[in-house]
């Protein structure tokens, strides 16, 4: 039980300060782990109107968005061939993408600024769409091909019989019973976007264009004012529902990750 | 649907025995070489976005590191091993290189600790078991950035709840005398600081790997190591710890990669200080490489990574292949 304290604490913690009036957070002379002063929305509404918070949000999403299209579009292929089509060279051509996933950001994020500034993104929500795709594809192709593998090869020889062809076979019948690997393959891409900080921080510097995470990180903090409340709203709003989403897959994420050793 | 045999009429307009025998043709023709065009083909923009924009980087921070680059003047001259010899030759880097180190091993040990303790908690079954095990892992599961935030409101030097909570139970003295501890302020508080909110990242994952690789030992194989007579840490020992010695390892070097290589924690809570008490390769990476805009030294310096990482990735590649596909 002192696992569960340890690791919910700081979330009560944060929630609770999100919703005190500012002057019942300095207050060291009572138990601050409750109320002295009513709750209040206060510094919500602080975040919508005195800071570009919507954007964030807005930014985020869009990246989210962006960055999930592109590790489909690449990594159903990608992760149908190595499971299903006996290729020559398959299996290092797998472990080389899994590997990529382990190349850290920071190793590449130098680079990586060049690369940015030559595609003219800098400070630019889009940069972060080009760059997340090289941890999202390598994950997602290793969790699809994993999820491809328990697609009966019979429904796609029937499908064959009946006159597909072997693209066919994969859009007629193999994506649509692999729906659940493809939901789960988008939520990781939101959700491996969202834990991203580094990226956000080398690229961006522009208020309007920052995701929520820098955004709340860099903007809420003036010099040695912090805007506690505001900030501790800020990022649970956007980090509770992701926590959550994450919690309910995170059997498949590890699965991901592990089922590389055991399968 | 368009057939990828490039070409090639539709495979629709043939009977299937038709189509195989229009297929002994030509060597196009042969089903072997068009399934590994096709698949070549479906693996291309795979392979093609992971080349572009992590192979290519990764030899281009290669050049960087024995250049002179800066952000602002594109045109860069070979200044050899120049960068690496700045860096060696800054007390700095030692800094960074020995916290690397400390941060990297101490919270490596504290998560592996934590984490089987935990797994095995788990892995015992208790009403709640499912709500518990979903409330461990928030840490992880929590966007590091937002929880980190989280933590320096945590650790504020006055109004940190911890010291009051301390205060309260007499271990620490009330604010402003010289036992209230100013987590973030102090050299060896801060280093301990930022490992403990790695440790506090971490251990729930290292916990849920290796619950995973609990649940794949088959309980005959325990129960007859009972029988046998082998104690708990000699079943631990001998025949769990082998039989999932792949997840572990697995398991081992996701950590350790993604240890070595965050910045946020230290960036966030105390961006390398008290006086570089706490820099890490990553930030001082960061802060040479974007921030001063040396891209050549900072490229150079998070390159310095790279042998610590690569047991990690070597222990991951040969668990890989190991396997049987």
């Amino acid at each position: 039980m002192p696992f569960v304290v340890i690791a919910v604490f700081p979330v009560f913690w944060m929630a609770v300060t999100a919703v005190k009036q500012e002057p019942d957070l300095y207050r060291m002379d009572v138990v601050p782990f409750w109320f002295h002063l009513p709750p209040t929305w206060k510094n919500f509404d602080l975040l919508f109107t005195r800071t570009s918070y919507r954007d964030w949000i807005v930014n985020t999403l869009e990246v989210a968005l962006w960055v999930s299209a592109i590790t489909l579009l690449a990594a159903v292929p990608a992760g149908y061939a190595l499971a299903r089509l006996r290729l020559p060279f398959a299996e290092n051509l797998g472990i080389g993408i899994f590997m990529t996933y382990l190349v850290p950001a920071i190793i590449l994020f130098i680079p990586l600024a060049r690369v940015v500034s030559l595609l003219g993104l800098q400070d630019r929500w889009w940069s972060l769409v080009v760059i997340y795709p090289t941890f999202t594809i390598p994950f997602c192709t290793w969790l699809l091909m994993g999820f491809f593998k328990t697609v009966p090869f019979e429904i796609e020889e029937a499908a064959m019989v009946d006159g597909c062809g072997q693209f066919g076979a994969l859009v007629r019948v193999v994506l649509p019973v692999s729906v659940p690997g493809l939901v789960t393959a988008v939520i990781f891409s939101f959700t491996l976007s969202m834990q991203d900080f580094l990226y956000s921080l080398a690229f961006i510097s522009v208020s309007d264009q920052k995701p929520v995470p820098l955004g709340v990180a860099t903007e809420l903090i003036r010099g040695d004012v912090f805007f506690w409340g505001s900030l501790m709203a800020g990022a649970l709003l956007v980090g509770v529902p992701v926590a959550i989403v994450y919690n309910l897959f995170l059997d498949r994420f590890i699965a991901g990750i592990t089922g590389a050793a055991v399968r | 649907m368009t057939d990828p045999g490039g070409g090639a009429p539709s495979p629709d307009a043939y009977p299937v025995a038709l189509r195989r025998r229009v297929g002994a043709l030509g060597w196009w023709r042969s089903r072997t070489v068009r399934r590994c065009a096709f698949g070549y083909a479906l693996l291309a923009p795979a392979v093609l976005y992971v080349a572009l924009l992590v192979g290519v980087p990764f030899l281009f921070s290669l050049y960087l590191a024995v250049s002179n680059a800066t952000v602002g003047d594109p045109v860069a001259e070979f200044v050899g091993l120049a960068n690496f010899r700045a860096a060696l030759e800054s007390t700095t880097f030692y800094v960074a290189l020995r916290n690397t180190v400390v941060f990297t091993v101490g919270a490596g040990v504290l998560k592996a600790l934590l984490g089987t303790g935990l797994a095995f908690l788990l892995a015992q079954p208790f009403v709640g078991r499912r709500l518990v095990r979903g409330l461990v892992v928030i840490p992880f599961t929590l966007p590091i950035a937002i929880s980190v935030l989280g933590w320096k409101w945590m650790f504020d030097s006055q109004f940190s709840v911890i010291n009051w909570a301390l205060s309260r139970l007499g271990l620490t003295g009330p604010y402003g005398s010289p036992d209230w501890p100013v987590w973030l302020g102090e050299p060896y508080l801060a280093l301990l600081s930022v490992m403990f909110v790695n440790v506090w990242r971490g251990f729930p994952f290292s916990a849920i790997v290796l619950l995973a690789g609990l649940t794949s030992v088959p309980p005959e194989v325990i129960d007859s190591a009972r029988v046998d007579g082998a104690g708990f840490f000699q079943r631990f020992r001998r025949i769990i710890v082998p039989m999932i010695a792949p997840i572990l390892f697995i398991g081992t070097a996701f950590d350790t990669v993604f240890t070595l290589s965050d910045l946020s924690i230290v960036y966030l809570l105390t961006n390398g200080g008290p006086d570089g008490a706490t820099e890490i390769l990553p930030t001082l990476a960061y802060n040479t490489g974007i921030r001063a805009g040396a891209l050549g030294r900072g490229a150079a310096i998070s390159l310095f990574l790279f042998p610590l990482l690569a047991p990690a990735m070597v222990l991951l590649l040969r668990t890989l292949r190991r396997r049987q596909w």
